[in-house]
């Protein structure tokens, strides 16, 4: 009976351990709760590590759902997405600071690297597979608003291609490397970080869809502090030259 | 008739049996003597590493690789605790293994013969152990086999049940005219039963003849213990009036009519042995005096356990022990007949 | 057996409430969020439909070859004793302690379109095909690993006066050991079915999101969840409902056989 009691508190205080920090004692730096969309994970990674006020802890998936959690009552520090849609929603909702855009991206049509497409009316042709970002995830608003500025022929063409609607880009990219589709709507971010596997054909200038990302300290987040710092790093400073290495273009001039 | 040959490492046996048409052989022998395995190797479920099953065809030769698979072979088998489907009603047990259309027909008929017709659409859970039995063995006759196994046919029976389903098996057994296997542990089961009873001991069968034989003329002492006789060890040589004097181990020495000598178990019957207060002599020539142990009465009869240099019981009436006043711890003259002792070779 | 210490039936008692609190909680939570008006709206959609439609055909596709394929496989491992045996029937319950995202590495490198079979011409991905590969491969260890159980503990005397009565393997299969071993089957199937139609993350990444071809429901529900709460609500609900429907027919069927 003693054995058992002991080998429970021993299981408790394991579990509890694992509740706190990875490193040192809890007193030196408090953790950040960062909510970033998919195509950020690269950038935030690196800028995380090197984030000396607090202890980084990012989770990435499609802004969309991120902002679902937030509106169900989740609250990370600090929420970056895909779109400033997003941001400035919540805002309106009093659920966040004001957001700043903080980068700019361009949405480009990737194919593998030894592929023959070369361009959007390839994607029209029979026998073509496409994937692309859901309807409420940023990649996929941002996709359908170059399809709306195609020819109606055009655009129902190469909807009849589409294969998969992924609910965040990382699963488009994820197709589109397995070779499961043989082209995907994706940012120059995200090609460029497959290393060479895709490569990125840029969309016409009059269709390309200005993609800015924003960022907005949570509303009753725990540490606002290292919050509004994690957030100013990426306007000026480690984050913005995570940003750069990454690919990320500055935020549009408003 | 069935014609079977086996050699097998497990219970070490080395058997070798013949069962003519019409005939039922019980073989008897103690729990883990191979009986079963006999059985088994008969229906195709072992196989062993030498033998030979002759029936209506060569069923299984090992040396020239011949092994029909059980569902090949026509053997009705009635398996311990009879194997009834139990999701299967009694006439959809013994359909089973009818191939024919008017299966349901032939089912009912040969429940009818078992007087079970009423109880046809019945599961077995709701079926008597009695009931039980009866299915199994029509189910076992439904295929027309060319041979029965029988395993332990009557031991899940309570005892009340019992002696009527021997009557009834017996009947069934003869009117069917299929040669017949049967094996049991109790020895009074195989000789009610069988025609011909054979003991296993150690993988052999070391006495094989009808059951009045092997009382009367036990081939060695287990056969004789296993009959249910008494067995008193000694060492026998000549003795005076031509007849066997036996030492007994433990003490005293008794006389058989029987010419052996050498080590000998001496075997008689519980209800051969007459009991006489303290130590008087009488005309019986054996006598031996002892102590009672134990008194069980069952019926009318009492058996008295008792102890004189070795175990042995006595069968009397209840009214002789309330004459002679036993009781545990009362000494008593145990006498019997000098033919009544039979030797066996140790 | 009557209870013994009175604070040991206390703590006894605790732990189930807490237990039943735990996973009862979010079910209930479901229906309670929105009215059942909003709920059934929220439903008349064509994803939605689809989606219920997708989940109903894949998982029952998978089910069948499941039962088809897993039934004499079970009974092989079941029934033979050969060298090698206990290695075997632990691969086949491998996928079960497989997280779903593994399970979908796994598939792709298998059978994906760059898989270890393509040069055979063996591929699937992004079709309806896909979904169903994918869900037979995470249920398929429930239902072989009850049945294999199953069909170990039967009576091996009904099997053998099955074969001295003339029927075969076969027939013996079929006619004595699957009747006598239906309870642990179809619990074998409950939850092979139950696994199938919750299956998300090895769909999704073998098999894509699609509505009507591979957005199976928890791929619609996640779907909906960032932007249409109520409709996930809504697919939840539905979900919750055919699963227990699902469990309790199957633990009627079973009784009325049994």
């Amino acid at each position: 009976m003693r054995r058992i009691a002991a080998l429970l508190a021993g299981l408790a205080l394991v579990l509890a351990g694992c509740g706190s920090d990875n490193d040192s004692a809890s007193s030196s730096k408090p953790p950040l709760t960062v909510s970033a969309a998919a195509s950020l994970k690269k950038a935030f990674t690196e800028y995380g590590s090197a984030f000396a006020p607090a202890t980084v802890r990012a989770s990435f998936a499609g802004s969309d759902e991120l902002a679902a959690q937030i509106r169900q009552g989740v609250k990370p520090d600090v929420f970056a997405s895909a779109n400033t849609t997003l941001p400035d929603a919540l805002y309106s909702e009093g659920l966040v600071e004001k957001p700043v855009t903080f980068a700019a991206n361009e949405l480009v049509l990737a194919v593998p690297a030894g592929s023959s497409i070369s361009g959007l009316d390839d994607l029209a042709k029979p026998g073509t597979t496409i994937a692309m970002g859901s309807k409420s995830v940023p990649v996929g608003s941002y996709t359908r608003k170059v399809l709306a500025g195609l020819p109606a022929d055009e655009r129902q063409a190469l909807l009849a291609n589409v294969r998969s609607n992924e609910p965040d880009v990382a699963g488009v990219v994820g197709k589109v490397v397995q070779g499961a589709v043989d082209a995907g709507f994706v940012y120059r971010t995200d090609v460029e970080a497959t290393g060479g596997k895709l490569k990125a054909i840029s969309l016409p200038a009059d269709l390309k869809p200005q993609v800015a990302y924003g960022v907005a300290v949570v509303k009753g987040a725990k540490h606002p502090e290292q919050a509004q710092q994690f957030v100013d790093g990426l306007l000026d400073g480690a984050g913005r030259d995570a940003l750069d290495r990454a690919g990320f273009l500055p935020p549009p001039a408003t | 008739m069935l014609r079977v040959e086996l050699q097998a490492t497990r219970a070490s046996l080395d058997v070798a049996l013949t069962v003519a048409d019409g005939e039922c052989v019980a073989l008897a022998g103690p729990s883990g003597a191979g009986k079963t395995t006999v059985l088994q190797t008969i229906a195709g479920l072992f196989r062993p590493e030498r033998g030979q099953v002759v029936c209506d065809a060569t069923w299984l030769d090992v040396e020239r690789g011949v092994d029909l698979p059980p569902e090949r072979r026509r053997c009705g088998y009635v398996f311990q605790d009879y194997a009834l489907f139990p999701r299967m009603s009694a006439w959809r047990n013994v359909a089973y293994g009818i191939r024919a259309r008017d299966r349901r027909q032939r089912a009912l008929a040969l429940l009818e013969r078992f007087g079970l017709a009423d109880r046809a659409d019945h599961r077995p859970g709701e079926l008597s152990g009695g009931e039980r039995q009866r299915v199994a063995v029509a189910r076992a006759l439904a295929r027309d086999p060319a041979v029965l196994l029988l395993d332990e046919p009557l031991s899940a029976l309570d005892p009340r049940t019992r002696a009527a389903a021997a009557r009834e098996l017996t009947a069934v057994l003869h009117e069917t005219g299929v040669p017949t296997l049967l094996v049991t542990h109790a020895f009074d089961e195989a000789a009610a039963l069988g025609d011909r009873v054979g003991v296993l001991d150690g993988g052999r069968i070391v006495q094989l003849g009808p059951p009045a034989e092997l009382s009367a003329r036990p081939a060695s002492a287990f056969v004789a213990d296993f009959t249910g006789a008494v067995v008193l060890t000694g060492v026998a040589a000549p003795g005076p009036d031509g007849l066997t004097a036996v030492a007994l181990d433990g003490g005293g020495t008794i006389v058989s009519t029987d010419t052996l000598s050498g080590p000998v178990g001496a075997s008689l019957y519980p209800w051969e042995i007459v009991l006489e207060p303290g130590s008087a002599p009488s005309s019986a020539q054996n006598h031996l005096a002892a102590e009672v142990v134990s008194i069980t009465e069952i019926g009318g009869r009492a058996r008295v356990g008792l102890l004189a240099g070795q175990p042995l019981v006595a069968e009397v009436t209840v009214a002789s022990v309330r004459a002679l006043g036993l009781a545990p711890g009362t000494r008593v003259t145990a006498t019997w007949k000098a033919a009544a002792t039979r030797l066996a070779p140790r | 057996m009557s209870g013994g210490r009175p604070w040991f039936t206390v703590l006894l008692v605790a732990a189930l409430t807490l237990a039943l609190t735990f996973l009862v909680l979010p079910v209930v939570a479901i229906f309670v969020d929105v009215g059942p008006r909003e709920l059934i709206a929220s439903l008349d959609d064509p994803a939605a439909t689809d989606a219920l439609k997708l989940s109903l055909q894949t998982s029952v596709a998978a089910i069948a070859l499941i039962l088809l394929v897993g039934t004499p496989a079970s009974w092989l491992l079941a029934t033979r004793a050969f060298r090698g045996r206990e290695l075997l029937i632990t691969l086949v319950e491998l996928p079960l302690v497989l997280p779903p995202a593994v399970a979908g590495i796994g598939l792709l490198a298998a059978v994906g379109p760059r898989g270890l079979l393509a040069p055979l011409g063996v591929s699937f991905t992004l079709s309806t095909a896909a979904v169903v590969v994918a869900l037979t491969f995470v249920a398929a260890p429930f239902y072989l690993r009850q049945a294999q159980s199953a069909f170990a503990a039967l009576d091996r005397s009904w099997l053998d006066a099955s074969r001295t009565l003339g029927a075969g393997e076969a027939r013996t299969l079929a006619r004595v050991a699957i009747p006598s071993a239906l309870p642990g089957l179809t619990a074998g199937l409950a939850l092979a079915w139950g696994r199938a139609l919750g299956e998300f993350g090895a769909t999704l990444m073998f098999a894509g999101s699609f509505q009507g071809v591979t957005q199976t429901v928890p791929l619609a529900i996640y779907e909906r969840f960032a932007t249409d709460f109520t409709g996930a609500l809504g697919l939840s609900a539905v979900l919750v409902c055919v699963s227990a429907a699902l469990l309790l027919s199957v633990k009627l069927a079973f009784r009325a056989a049994g």
